[in-house]
């Protein structure tokens, strides 16, 4: 039995299976909000990275306990089909209520919409090879020869215990508690399978997908430190960009890859008490834009390209260091990458005191090679340095979309 | 102990269904129903030996009765089968009496009382089938009943040698019989719930009582041995433990549980193992936590396998899943098992506890669906 959890706010559980996904676009009584309300599970890519941003994240990483293949491949088919219901604002599938078991969905979102929910998913390359060199699953021979585990890069200083996974699961909603309720019920499913490793919640977006023309409201959001950084981020419905960028093509290596896409994340520590006590000027020349409007140094207003080539009194107008001129594809060989971050906190550091918050960075890309040459130039010379550390770490490959009901992630990789 | 599921189960039982209520609550006494009747073994023991009467029976519970009338020099009576102890009766001193309850298969068996002229004597039960394989839940609780009794009065004997080394005032001694005797406590939690106010009683840690004045029960008697070391003011805590334990005695002979208490209490166990007896803070001044570990873990198997017949009749693949996890947990254990007993708790490191508590979780969230499957 399935329940919506719009039907079981209106108070008519239990009326009838609401087994069509169609229930909400077509009868539910809040049929108005359903087009926007729903994004797509099933499709050629999945959910979660072309998708307009959504407002929240919750993202968690697992590592798997069971040395069973068998194992593994009934937790992605259990977790597809858990998660397109649950993208529909649909309950966790399982047996009617019953008092003497545990509910199949945890409840938490009962009564909340779908709120535009997408759960993406992504194998670490500790999946296809353990530490010890084993072949695990026997997935080694089908690991795409750019997929190794990130090298280490200047401008880290990362802690093991929020770093790598064998499988990550990005859930984004513009509702929080939609986004936790999604990888909440996914590590619910999985226990005996995979135990979960780290977690970050992500409570604003700093990216926007959708570009300039129909971009959100106000543009590319703020990070924490009050900059509209990624403002040239590709857009969501520029295919030709993303076949360029962001999909694995086909003829890239491994088949089971193509239209999947590899996910870098990144916990990246601001020390946000020393950058609120940095001068405006300074500030603006870190980044290289200036900080109300968002414009570059060298533009009005926030989409106006960037000038590296403008000079002052003093030199390049976009300082040689400031982060968007390092980060820049004129300055990367035509390099870009999507960008899908979120701000995080995590309360107070024990030993400092200071706020423990920054930005969630989260990014797809056709090669991990494209953030290694990024992040290797950024970590040596951005100005931004002073005010960062990268302190988490995962490098993700993300199969493709599901082409419908009978379709489980990563089933071409286990074919 | 289990505080605030004792607490919660009963005080909750007022909005309950009644199906719930006696499932969470279940203490008084109910005839059996179904299933084969007990049959009555008397052994007497003697410098001879210790001669079952009658020494064959049919297949189906079988109540032992020991008496010892006037021998020092024999005092237990064991019943073996396939080289393990299946039940036993120890410290049987002249005058004295003690009975323990089993459900046997068809087959050999022998009653063995050390330091006799004859130590070993023939003891058969006849039939056919399987005194196991009775699929009927009446069969299931009315074994793990038995097997409550039988735990209980080894609780009984155990703490016994604990209580007597802290009103000796020898700490070595006490510190020595402390985790032996609290295993067999440990593996009837999963029914804790139904002891009443004999759990924090006898269970109690320092942070469950409102006025630590009042603290009783074995974690007491484990911070004067290992915080304070010093017995001084024990001997009536120990005193107030042997009554307590008595008096528990008296009560499991009567109590009767539902199957879906046998699998909620077990899996309730084992997610407060995975979650915060993990830590340590149980045996917080002993670190003899992996006994208590080891004794949930084969409580909580006694319940499922009693459960077990009737689950895979309903539903073989969370049945096999269960084998098999709960064999992950008890592999997972025996890597610490030291001489007869566990390691100390405090040399094992976060990362070894997280695995721990990993598997137990592994295990305790598929038998949350046990309770579903067997009422």
């Amino acid at each position: 039995m399935e329940l919506s959890r719009r039907r079981l706010l209106q108070g008519i559980a239990g009326a009838g299976a609401a087994g069509a996904g169609l229930a909400l676009a077509g009868c539910a009584p809040s049929a108005a909000a359903a087009p926007t309300d729903v994004v797509d599970f099933h499709g050629p890519h999945q959910a979660g990275i072309a998708t307009a941003v959504q407002d929240r994240l919750a993202f968690m990483t697992f590592d798997v306990t069971s040395t069973s293949r068998a194992d593994v491949v009934e937790l992605l088919k259990s977790w597809t089909t858990a998660a397109e219901a649950m993208t529909r604002g649909a309950a966790v599938p399982g047996a009617p209520p019953d008092d003497q078991v545990p509910p199949a969905d945890t409840g938490e979102a009962v009564g909340l919409p779908a709120a535009r929910l997408t759960v993406t998913v992504g194998f670490g390359p500790s999946l296809f090879t353990g530490p010890d060199g084993s072949d695990r699953f026997g997935l080694a021979a089908r690991r795409p020869a750019a997929f190794v585990p990130l090298p280490a890069l200047p401008g880290e200083l990362l802690d093991p215990a929020r770093s790598g996974g064998d499988i990550a699961v990005q859930a984004c909603s513009d509702d929080p508690q939609v986004a936790f309720h999604a990888v909440r019920n996914l590590a619910r499913i999985g226990r005996g399978t995979v135990v979960a490793r780290w977690a970050e919640l992500g409570f604003g977006k700093t990216s926007s997908t959708q570009g300039s023309a129909d971009g959100d409201p106000g543009g590319t959001p703020r990070n924490l430190m009050g900059f509209k950084d990624g403002t040239r981020n590709i857009v969501g419905t520029d295919d030709a960009a993303l076949d360029q960028h962001v999909w694995v093509a086909d003829a890239d290596g491994q088949g089971w890859l193509g239209g999947g896409s590899y996910l870098v994340a990144r916990r990246i520590r601001m020390f946000v008490e020393p950058w609120d006590r940095d001068r405006l000027g300074d500030q603006e020349a870190v980044f290289g834009r200036f900080k109300d409007s968002g414009a570059p140094l060298t533009g009005k207003a926030e989409f106006d390209a960037p000038d590296y080539a403008a000079t002052g009194a003093d030199g390049p107008v976009i300082p040689a260091n400031a982060h968007i001129r390092l980060a820049s594809p004129e300055n990367n060989g035509g390099l870009r990458i999507l960008r899908r971050g979120y701000s995080y906190t995590d309360g107070i550091d024990a030993t400092t005191g200071t706020l423990d918050a920054g930005l969630f960075f989260l990014a797809y890309m056709r090669d991990p090679n494209q953030f290694v040459t990024l992040q290797r130039k950024l970590g040596t010379s951005d100005a931004l340095n002073e005010y960062i550390r990268h302190v988490g770490s995962g490098l993700f490959a993300v199969p493709p979309g599901t082409s419908g009901p009978d379709d489980w992630w990563g089933r071409a990789l286990f074919s | 102990m289990t505080p605030t599921r004792s607490r919660a189960a009963c005080a909750a039982a007022a909005v309950l269904s009644a199906g719930l209520l006696a499932a969470a609550c279940a203490s008084s006494p109910q005839p059996s129903a179904g299933g084969p009747p007990a049959t009555n073994v008397s052994i007497e023991i003697s410098d001879a030996g210790c001669g079952p009467n009658p020494a064959t029976v049919p297949t189906g519970p079988v109540n032992f009765a020991v008496t010892n009338p006037a021998s020092d020099k024999v005092t237990e009576a064991e019943v073996l089968g396939g080289g393990k102890i299946l039940g036993e009766k120890e410290n049987i001193t002249p005058g004295l009496d003690g009975a323990f309850s089993l459900r046997l298969d068809p087959g050999t068996y022998s009653v063995y009382c050390p330091g006799a002229a004859k130590d070993t004597w023939a003891f058969t039960v006849q039939g056919n089938g399987s005194a196991a394989a009775d699929t009927s839940l009446t069969a299931a609780t009315q074994a793990y009943h038995d097997y409550v009794v039988t735990e209980v009065g080894q609780l009984q004997t155990a703490a016994k040698t604990f209580t007597d080394a802290v009103r000796a005032g020898d700490i070595s001694a006490a510190e020595q019989a402390y985790a032996p005797a609290r295993v067999h406590y440990e593996s009837i939690e999963p029914v804790a719930e139904s002891f009443g106010d004999l759990d924090p009683a006898i269970d109690a840690r320092i942070d469950d009582v409102t006025d630590p004045t009042q603290w009783t029960g074995f974690h007491r008697i484990e911070k004067a041995l290992w915080a304070d070391h010093s017995l001084a003011g024990m001997a009536p805590v120990a005193d107030k433990l042997d009554a307590d334990i008595a008096t528990l005695k008296a009560k499991v002979a009567t109590n009767t549980y539902q199957p879906a208490e046998l699998a909620n209490g077990a899996s309730d166990l084992l997610t407060e193992v995975s979650t915060s007896k993990v830590t340590g803070e149980e045996d917080r001044y002993s670190h003899t936590d992996l006994w208590d570990f080891a004794a949930n873990i084969d409580g909580a198997r006694k319940a499922f396998e009693l459960l077990q017949p009737a689950l895979a009749a309903t539903d073989p693949d969370l049945a096999q899943q269960l084998e098999a996890r709960f064999t992950d947990v008890v592999n997972g254990l025996a890597k610490y098992r030291s001489g007869n007993g566990y390691e100390d708790y405090g040399a094992v490191t976060d990362t070894d506890r997280r695995s721990l508590a990993d598997s137990v979780n592994a295990l305790a969230e598929p038998l949350s669906q046990v309770a579903g499957k067997v009422v």
